[in-house]
This record gives structure tokens, C-alpha cells and sequence, in this order.
């Protein structure tokens, strides 16, 4: 996204705290948590302060993506870890229509038929297991030809707003879109997929996006991380929507990581040797200073 | 030779039909199989019997044996072995050996391209869908550079020896290929029961296997590393190549680990011991791609290291083969082996692929549909033999229901013609005598920093029912010692 001149920038604090507790003591365990906002043409990381309960070391690395990471490996028995991270971090103000061009629109809609355009962004181009639709449903969402590919995501945004229902408690970590379909239900997640899914059965590169979300104006998704997508429209680049909120991402977001679903930006991964029940609790604080 | 005695070959039946390796349609032996014959024709068949039992014994003894489950139990099995040696001469081995080499450097080649500019499907000659549905291939490896640029350090490759005379590729494994303990195993059992018959033919040493591959694993050290550390990864001793993964560790004289024994620390890997974590650089491992880190693939698997993957993603450790390699062992894959080979070497393949017509062409789709009772009919998405139909075995009604499912879905098929492997004489334990049985051939091809190897041996694969074409060991196969002549 391109920067207009003397614009302002925001420094924000964001918060990640996770408790994990065990019904029986762990052994053993390895957690990778991806929840470190990258840096970017708008945004900038200045300060990273982690902290667990166990003692155990903190070590920054990178996922399988080249997102990073913080991973906690124990060192001893334990029932209950907690673990919080805050960043310091600056935002760029931005307006995101700020650098809308006029489109060629025919040879935007000859860009992405190509070879070339398919081979370069087949890794956002194709079905993943949370970004798959039922046969039927493929042409829930068919892009008008006389409009603009990025007016076309605009109201495909808006669509996916409208179709979805925000409901927390209805869907999990593993819903599928054909869940999704039958009762149009859910959280940021849910949105993220589903707009993945339909960008891309109409040929438009979409990653699913995992991040904060700064509040303030009653937006959905506060407490918990957000997600949402981002496309890749000829003539500008990658375009940040977010479904859930009906918008396009602007200053309010700050991203950790992209893939091309939820199971490549979860924002925790852990291996635990025990057995028997846990549970696991995430909050996330944004707090915005201009 | 004393002509009242039942002599082991005395019973032999050749079937002119078939391509025998060692007799020729009159029943005469080949020259380089003369001495042999001679020297095995000494031997009545009671006591090769009895040789072939301490043969089998001593298998038991050094525990090398496979697990075969079945009905909810596993079995320890041994590998049936034979006592007759197939023989390959200094020249035909000459052209396994640079054909095997050749398709290893292709399939690198094709590989670092598929992972980094993918050159080769935007020049329109492998179909992007190819690569983008198989399950084998990792979006994690794109752009990542593997020590040394090496992706499939170890090939085995399938080879066959048609009716025609010549070899044939059947397919190229390359993502934990296994087999090469046998190798060995079955040369030291053949030396033991008959040590004499080596004396009188200048065969190559097998047992040099394991000092090559340590140096291709050593060649691929990560940067900055002086003497590197390698091990050997493996599933464990419930997988059924443990005693392979044990023999290769114990043979290059490195460490046997597990997943547990093994952890990342700042992005390098180090290996548990009683004196303290000591660095692991270069890992032969014998997990699969997905059971490799549960942080990064599967989080269920128990069998892998926490964070390995983002070790290996830094250079700070070398995997082999690299993860994702098995993107290109894929069935559909080799159909273009003859185009990925002209196309990055710009050679024409030394060893033949065996023809294969696409049903989602047309032209090919109407011969197909015309020629199914002599053809070998395979989806390209499925493996381990599901699906497949073979012509010449199919009733007229089974023709037709086959045809329908082609027209239906002809993306979803290939077809071969139905390859008539040779046949090697093989001792058949039921009858008590040499039988002709189906074989084929596994090779074994190294690649490292700028060192490659071919082991000059490899596994002949017998099928041991009569008829069958199928030779894997789940099958019931067995397997024989193979010599290749010095010159």
C-alpha cells in the first residue's frame, strides 16, 4: 500500500496473554506461538517484551513461511504455563483508497488467465482444507466483468458481511466452509475463509491474514486476535479486506502473518506430553497512542 | 556330472514366450551364466536345499526381517531370498548406471526449479495442476535452498528388462526409498552358503554402499560446518526398515536416533547424550515429510523434532532427502521424465520410460478406449496399485465398464502397455525345483556436492507366484543377490 506524504503515524501497545493448564502434570512440551506483528511498509516493530511462567527460554525463530515465531521449549514438570507477550509498535496512518489507480480493466482480467500470473500465485490460487466449497456453492459469488477486479472484491467483502452472521460459540478452529454454508454463522475466521475461498474461484490470489485489530470503534473482534484477507489486485499490489467488519483494512489493523488459511497462521501450535484434559485461554489488549 | 542324479536344473521348463536372462529360447545357456551353471550344476537338489535352509537360518539369526501386519498381529518375516545370482555384464550395466545417474540430476534439477522459478511449467511443458494437487508437494520449501543444492540425495530406482532386451524405468522413489540392507545381506548369505562361485567371476563390491553414502551426506554440510555430525532418523523399531536404518547407521559408523533423542535450541539441532547436547548437521532421515516437525506438519506426530523445520529452513541443518522431494516420484510426474530430462540436460533419456498415453488427450483417449485388453489401465492419483486394471486379464463386460469410467473422468487415467518383465530361474520351494519367475530391479544412485554414485548391485526383486508380475515384498515377493561384472 502506497504512503501519502506527512501523514501521521500512531504508536500502538498490544498485549497477547495465553494461559494453558493441564489436568495431569506435562513431561514435556514445545509451544510455537505466531503472534509477533511482522514489519512492513506500514507498520514497524520497536519494542518486544515476552514472559512465561515456567522460566523456560523465549527463542525467536522464523515458520515455515518466514513469519516469527516465539518458541518455548520446558525444562521441568508443570500443570499450568503462562505466557504473555506485549509489543510496542508504530502505524502508519494510511487512507486505503488513497492510491486507487484508474484500471485497465480487460487486461487485468487477461493478467490473471495468464500462465505466468497462475504459476506465480498458485500457492493463494488453490482449494486448502479450510478454504474448500462444496461443488454447489462454487458460484456463489461471480465477478461482474465490466467492473474493476478491485471494485468486484468491494462487494464481495460486503457480500461475505452481509451472508455471515458475527456469532461467537458457534463455530471452532476446525469449521469447515460447508458448515459455514448451511448456517451462516461465526467469527473473523469464518469471514476470512470464506472470502478467501470465493476470491479465489473467480481467479484472484487471497491469503488469509492473522493480526490485531485496534477497537475503539466497536469494531468486531477485540478481545481475541482478528483475521482477515488479502488479495492481490494488478496495478497495486496485495489489498487488505476485512470481511468481518465490512472494511478495507486501514490503520486500525496490524498484521502478524498471511497463508493461505488458518492452518498456516495459527497463532498457537504446541506439542505436550501428557495426557488427559487442558485448557486454554488467549486474550489480546490493543491500546492506540496518536 | 553324474546323470542319474536330479541336478538342479534338470526339471527346468522354459517357456520360449517369456524373456529368460539366462537361457535363450533353445534352452542354451547365456555366456556369462555358463561358469555359474556349471559350477551350481554340481550340486544335486537336496543339497541346495539344505543350503538354501541355512541360508534362510542365518537371516533369522541376524534378525533381519520385515514386520507384516496382518489380521491385527505382526508377523516378523524375512525377506525371501534366492541362491541363484542374477548377473548384469559390464556393458548393460553401463547404461543403468549413467540412465540412473541421469534421471537423479534431472529430477534435482526439476525440483530446485519447481520450488523456486518453476520455469518448466511456465514454459508449458509440466502442467501446473500436476504439481499443485499432489500431496507431496510443500508450499514451505518454495524459495528455500538446500545445503549443497542437493533435494533427492538417495534414488532408488525401479528398472525392468523388458522382452525387447531393453531396460526400463518403471519409477523413480525418491523420498525414503528403501531396500539397499538387502543388498548386502543377501551378498554376505550368498558368500557364506556358496563362497567358491565369487571366485570365479570379478563381481563389484556392494559393501561400499554405506562409506558413499556418509560422504553424500557430508558433502551436503551446512555452511560453516568443518567436520559435520550425521545421523540416521528413524521412525523407530516398530517401522518395518528399522534393521535397514540401524545396519546404515552402524555401517557409516554414525549415531542411530529417534525423534525424542533430538532438539532445536536457536534454530540448531542437537542430539541428546550422556555427555551433554552435542550438534547434529546433517540428518539422513527416514520420517516422512509431514512426520517431520508436528510444529510445522502434522501435530500429531510423535516422530518428529519440535522446530526441526525451521532449523533446516535457516541452512543450519541439512535433511536428506530434502522435504518435499516427493513431489516429483509422483506417477503423473514420471510421464514427463523423457520432456524433464531433454529439457534441463538437454539429453535424450538413456533409459526408456515405458509409453504412457494420457486419456485427458483426445488422440490418445480413442486409442486407449480401443486398445484396453492390451493395455494397463491406472489412475493418476492413487498409489500402492489401487485401481488399476490390466487389460489382458479383464472379461469383455469389465472392458466396457472400465471404458465408461475413462470417458467419464480421462483426466483421471493413463495407460500403459502391459510390460512383460524377464524372467530369472528362481528356486520354488513348493515344486523343489528352478522355476521362471518375474524380476526386477531396484538401483540405488547418490547424489551429493559435486560427487554422485551408483551402487553397482541393486535388488532383484522376484515374484515368487507363477505368473505374477507384481514383485514387492507385501506381495510375497523375494529377492536375489545381483552381480555386476568388473571389466
Amino acid at each position: 500500500m502506497h504512503q501519502e506524504p506527512h501523514e501521521m503515524s500512531f504508536e500502538y501497545s498490544i498485549t497477547y496473554k495465553a494461559e494453558n493448564e493441564y489436568e495431569n502434570p506435562v513431561e514435556n512440551a514445545s509451544w510455537q506461538f505466531l503472534i509477533v506483528p511482522e514489519n512492513n511498509d506500514t507498520q514497524e516493530l520497536m519494542r518486544v517484551d515476552i514472559k512465561n511462567s515456567l522460566g523456560a527460554k523465549n527463542e525467536f525463530s522464523e515458520n515455515g513461511y518466514g513469519f516469527r515465531t516465539v518458541r518455548i521449549n520446558t525444562l521441568e514438570k508443570f500443570q499450568k504455563l503462562n505466557f504473555s507477550a506485549t509489543f510496542k509498535l508504530k502505524k502508519k496512518s494510511f487512507n486505503p483508497f488513497g492510491q486507487v489507480p484508474i484500471f485497465d480493466i480487460a487486461s487485468n482480467y487477461e493478467l490473471v488467465q495468464s500462465l505466468y500470473f497462475k504459476v506465480d500465485f498458485e500457492p493463494f490460487l488453490g482449494q486448502t482444507k479450510f478454504t474448500t466449497l462444496p461443488q454447489a456453492s462454487i458460484n456463489l459469488f461471480v465477478f461482474d466483468p465490466a467492473l474493476s477486479i478491485f471494485d468486484n472484491l468491494q462487494k464481495l467483502n460486503t457480500w461475505v458481511y452481509q451472508f455471515i452472521k458475527f456469532n461467537t460459540g458457534v463455530t471452532h478452529v476446525n469449521t469447515l466452509l460447508k458448515e459455514i454454508l448451511e448456517n451462516p454463522e461465526g467469527v473473523c475466521q469464518d469471514f476470512a475463509h470464506l472470502f478467501c475461498a470465493l476470491a479465489r474461484a473467480n481467479k484472484i490470489p487471497a491469503r488469509y491474514v492473522s493480526g490485531y485489530l485496534h477497537q475503539g470503534n466497536g469494531y468486531f473482534g477485540d478481545s481475541q486476535m482478528h483475521a482477515w484477507a488479502e488479495t492481490y489486485v494488478p496495478q497495486v499490489g496485495w489489498v487488505g479486506f476485512d470481511p468481518t467488519n465490512n472494511l478495507l483494512v486501514d490503520d486500525n489493523h496490524i498484521k502478524v502473518a498471511h497463508g493461505k488459511d488458518f492452518n498456516d497462521c495459527s497463532p498457537l501450535k504446541g506439542v505436550v506430553y501428557s495426557h488427559g484434559a487442558n485448557k486454554t485461554s488467549h486474550s489480546v489488549e490493543v491500546q492506540a497512542q496518536q | 556330472m553324474n546323470s542319474d542324479v536330479k541336478t538342479i536344473f534338470s526339471s527346468y521348463h522354459n517357456n520360449a514366450q517369456l524373456f529368460d536372462e539366462v537361457f535363450d529360447s533353445n534352452g542354451v545357456a547365456k555366456n556369462v551364466y555358463q561358469k555359474l551353471l556349471d559350477l551350481y550344476g554340481n550340486h544335486s537338489i537336496q543339497e541346495y536345499v539344505q543350503l538354501n535352509n541355512k541360508a534362510k537360518a542365518s537371516f533369522f539369526n541376524q534378525g533381519i526381517t520385515f514386520q507384516v501386519y496382518d489380521n491385527k498381529v505382526t508377523q516378523e518375516k524375512i525377506f525371501p531370498f534366492d541362491l541363484f545370482p542374477r548377473i548384469i555384464d559390464e556393458d548393460e550395466w553401463e547404461i543403468i548406471e549413467k540412465g540412473a545417474i541421469q534421471r537423479s540430476k534431472a529430477l534435482n534439477l526439476f525440483l530446485w526449479d519447481i520450488y523456486h522459478d518453476k520455469k518448466i511449467i511456465k514454459d508449458g511443458i509440466v502442467p501446473l495442476d500436476l504439481i499443485t494437487s499432489s500431496a507431496n508437494y510443500l508450499h514451505q520449501m518454495i524459495g528455500v535452498d538446500p545445503p549443497g543444492g542437493i533435494y533427492n540425495h538417495i534414488s532408488g530406482t525401479d528398472i525392468i528388462k523388458h522382452s525387447d532386451g531393453n531396460y526400463y524405468v518403471l519409477e523413480d522413489n525418491i523420498r525414503c526409498p528403501s531396500g539397499v540392507s538387502y543388498v548386502i545381506c543377501n551378498r554376505t548369505a550368498l558368500k557364506r552358503a556358496l563362497f567358491g562361485v565369487f571366485n570365479h567371476y570379478k563381481t563389484h563390491s556392494v559393501t561400499n554402499y554405506a562409506e558413499n553414502l556418509l560422504e553424500i551426506l557430508e558433502s551436503v554440510k551446512p555452511k560453516g560446518v568443518d567436520v559435520p555430525n550425521c545421523v540416521v532418523l528413524t521412525p523407530g523399531m516398530y517401522n518395518s526398515a528399522f534393521y535397514e536404518h540401524s545396519y546404515l547407521a552402524k555401517a557409516m559408523g554414525v549415531e542411530l536416533v529417534e525423534g525424542r533423542d533430538l532438539f532445536v535450541e536457536n534454530d540448531f539441532v542437537y542430539m541428546k547424550t550422556i555427555r551433554g547436547p552435542i550438534k547434529v548437521d546433517v540428518i539422513y532421515r527416514r520420517v516422512d515429510d509431514l512426520f517431520m516437525d508436528p510444529l510445522e506438519f502434522k501435530p500429531e506426530s510423535a516422530l518428529g523434532v519440535p522446530g526441526l523445520f525451521a532449523a533446516y529452513r535457516k541452512g543450519n541443518v541439512c535433511l536428506a532427502n530434502a522435504p518435499g522431494t516427493g513431489v516429483a516420484d509422483d506417477k503423473a510426474i514420471y510421464t514427463y521424465m523423457p520432456q524433464i530430462i531433454k529439457y534441463y540436460l538437454d539429453e535424450t533419456p538413456i533409459l526408456n520410460n515405458v509409453h504412457t498415453y494420457h486419456c485427458s488427450r483426445p488422440d490418445e483417449l480413442k486409442y486407449v478406449l480401443e486398445h484396453i485388453h492390451e493395455l494397463v489401465i491406472k489412475p493418476v492419483d492413487e498409489a500402492g496399485g489401487y485401481g488399476i486394471s490390466i487389460g489382458n486379464r479383464l472379461t469383455k463386460d469389465e472392458i466396457k465398464v472400465v471404458q465408461e469410467e475413462i470417458k467419464q473422468n480421462p483426466r483421471k487415467y493413463i495407460a500403459q502397455p502391459i510390460m512383460s518383465l524377464s524372467v530369472h530361474p528362481t528356486y520354488i520351494d513348493d515344486s523343489e525345483s528352478f522355476e521362471q519367475r518375474h524380476v526386477d530391479l531396484r538401483t540405488f544412485t547418490l547424489l551429493g556436492h559435486e560427487k554422485e554414485f551408483v551402487l553397482k548391485g541393486g535388488l532383484s526383486r522376484v515374484a515368487l507366484k507363477r505368473g505374477n508380475l507384481i514383485v514387492n515384498s507385501s506381495q510375497g515377493g523375494g529377492s536375489k543377490d545381483t552381480w555386476v561384472l568388473k571389466k
